[in-house]
């Protein structure tokens, strides 16, 4: 009987499954992106760009992921910006997860030595320079693994995009139960469907930083 | 080449170097000695703009060191600096850390500068370990490519600050031996060192700093062989009596 069910129910599940990949993917860059800005912006030796870098993000950080999907996606509208709900469920995603891209990168940057800054400096390098060629590859290593717990995260927290009708796994899953009633075996089977996704992500990430880590530090 | 007028420096209240003078003229090698604290190092990053200072001037070339000025990363193309700690990249090769500053920075060819970098490993002794990274060299490896990397700018001076003192006492010769041979080429150096018996062989000057002060300056015979500030004798003496390994 679940068999049978599970057979049915998978095709539709599975295409649920490639909107997740795809929003969290998607979402993931973008949050990166973003987060990047952020985090150089904190890091800056302008008081003035810090401040509103660390304004913004403890806004972003503030406000809970699902009323930033909601006014992107039922307010933006008023004012014109007209988006589908997969665009605005990534956009709503991204942003929301920049905060937390830009704590992981800052907290990256600022762990690189200070002498590694200073040796950079000692052969004529210039900040931006410096930034790109010295810090930040050695910062993106020690950021390593809260990046990709980040990752993790973004691929469950894809689900609530459910609730702006993106056709991803979570909402998938909700359309077959409430005309089935076979809430166990669809929210099993979900349940299932996000291991099969994040297990091999979070051991795929352990073998990166253990391939990585060797050179992570001076 | 250099030249220090009335340097005065403070970290908040507490004054760090006061009215230091020091003229370090082309192909001159100069030691700075003294106790912890003295301010040889604060003195020595002075010099490349590592540190600002408050009072009097720095001249590299007859331009000012400023650190917060366009011409200070002119200046620091023309100063090289050998840190205590290596500070090697850890995420490029001995070569690429090499090839860093001359790529990058004065967009030298990539060929050339390689062949550059490649000979300066070579003369540093470290011509077979040139994919090596910084964690798969021992320290006094790791120090002699951080000369190499400095040589590669094809600077003017090189500033040492205390290239020896983080290493195992039995890769220290390695490095002073490097030291040597460009001191012998003429090269202009400017070192911090505990090395005592380094200084004396090959210092044209050496200054004796203590509290951020240069209490004697003078030829290696002199300020060793016959110490005029009782500061400097008292120093050496604790120097001697404590088990100074003989470089």
């Amino acid at each position: 009987m679940f068999l049978q069910n599970a057979l049915d129910f998978l095709p539709v599940l599975l295409e649920g499954a490639v909107v997740t990949v795809k929003v969290t993917a998607l979402s993931f860059i973008l949050s990166s992106v973003i987060g990047l800005v952020f985090a150089l912006m904190m890091v800056s030796n302008s008081k003035l760009i810090a401040r509103t870098g660390y304004t913004l993000v403890n806004i972003i950080r503030g406000l809970p992921i699902i009323v930033q999907l909601f006014y992107i996606y039922f307010v933006l509208p008023d004012f014109g910006i007209q988006l589908s709900a997969f665009q605005a469920g990534v956009i709503g995603l991204g942003i929301a997860y920049s905060a937390y891209q830009a704590e992981n990168f800052r907290a990256g940057i600022q762990a690189v030595q200070q002498g590694q800054i200073e040796a950079a400096e000692s052969i004529g390098m210039r900040g931006a320079m410096i930034m790109r060629r010295v810090v930040l590859p050695q910062a993106f290593k020690i950021a390593l693994p809260p990046y990709g717990n980040t990752l993790v995260m973004m691929l469950k927290d894809s689900s609530l995009v459910s609730t702006i009708t993106v056709a991803e796994m979570t909402r998938a899953g909700q359309l077959i139960a409430s005309s089935t009633f076979e809430n166990m075996t669809v929210y099993t089977l979900v349940a299932l469907l996000y291991l099969a996704l994040s297990l091999p992500l979070s051991y795929g990430l352990r073998r990166l930083e253990a391939r990585l880590g060797t050179r992570n530090t001076a | 080449m250099i030249s220090i007028k009335a340097l005065h420096k403070s970290y908040g209240s507490t004054r760090v170097l006061e009215g230091i003078d020091l003229e370090v003229n082309s192909g001159e090698v100069v030691c700075l000695i003294g106790p912890s604290g003295s301010g040889k190092s604060t003195l020595l990053r002075c010099i490349n703009g590592l540190e600002t200072y408050e009072g009097g001037d720095i001249l590299v070339s007859s331009e000012r060191v400023d650190r917060h000025a366009r011409s200070i990363h002119t200046i620091r193309t023309e100063v090289g600096m050998v840190f205590q700690r290596f500070n090697l990249f850890p995420h490029r090769t001995a070569l690429q850390n090499v090839m860093e500053g001359p790529v990058y920075v004065k967009k030298e060819s990539p060929t050339a500068a390689r062949a550059h970098a490649v000979e300066l490993m070579e003369k540093v002794g470290l011509g077979h370990r040139l994919d090596a990274y910084p964690d798969q060299l021992s320290g006094g490896q790791q120090q002699r490519v951080a000369i190499a990397r400095a040589l590669a700018m094809r600077p003017k001076a090189i500033l040492f600050d205390e290239p020896t003192s983080a290493l195992d006492p039995e890769l220290v010769g390695e490095v002073l031996g490097v030291m040597r041979t460009l001191a012998k080429e003429g090269m202009t150096m400017v070192v911090v060192t505990h090395e005592m018996a380094f200084a004396r062989e090959v210092s044209d000057k050496v200054c004796f700093l203590y509290g951020g002060k240069i209490v004697e300056a003078g030829v290696p015979q002199d300020v060793f062989g016959r110490p005029a500030h009782p500061r400097t004798q008292d120093f050496l003496r604790r120097l001697l009596n404590s088990s100074e390994p003989q470089a």
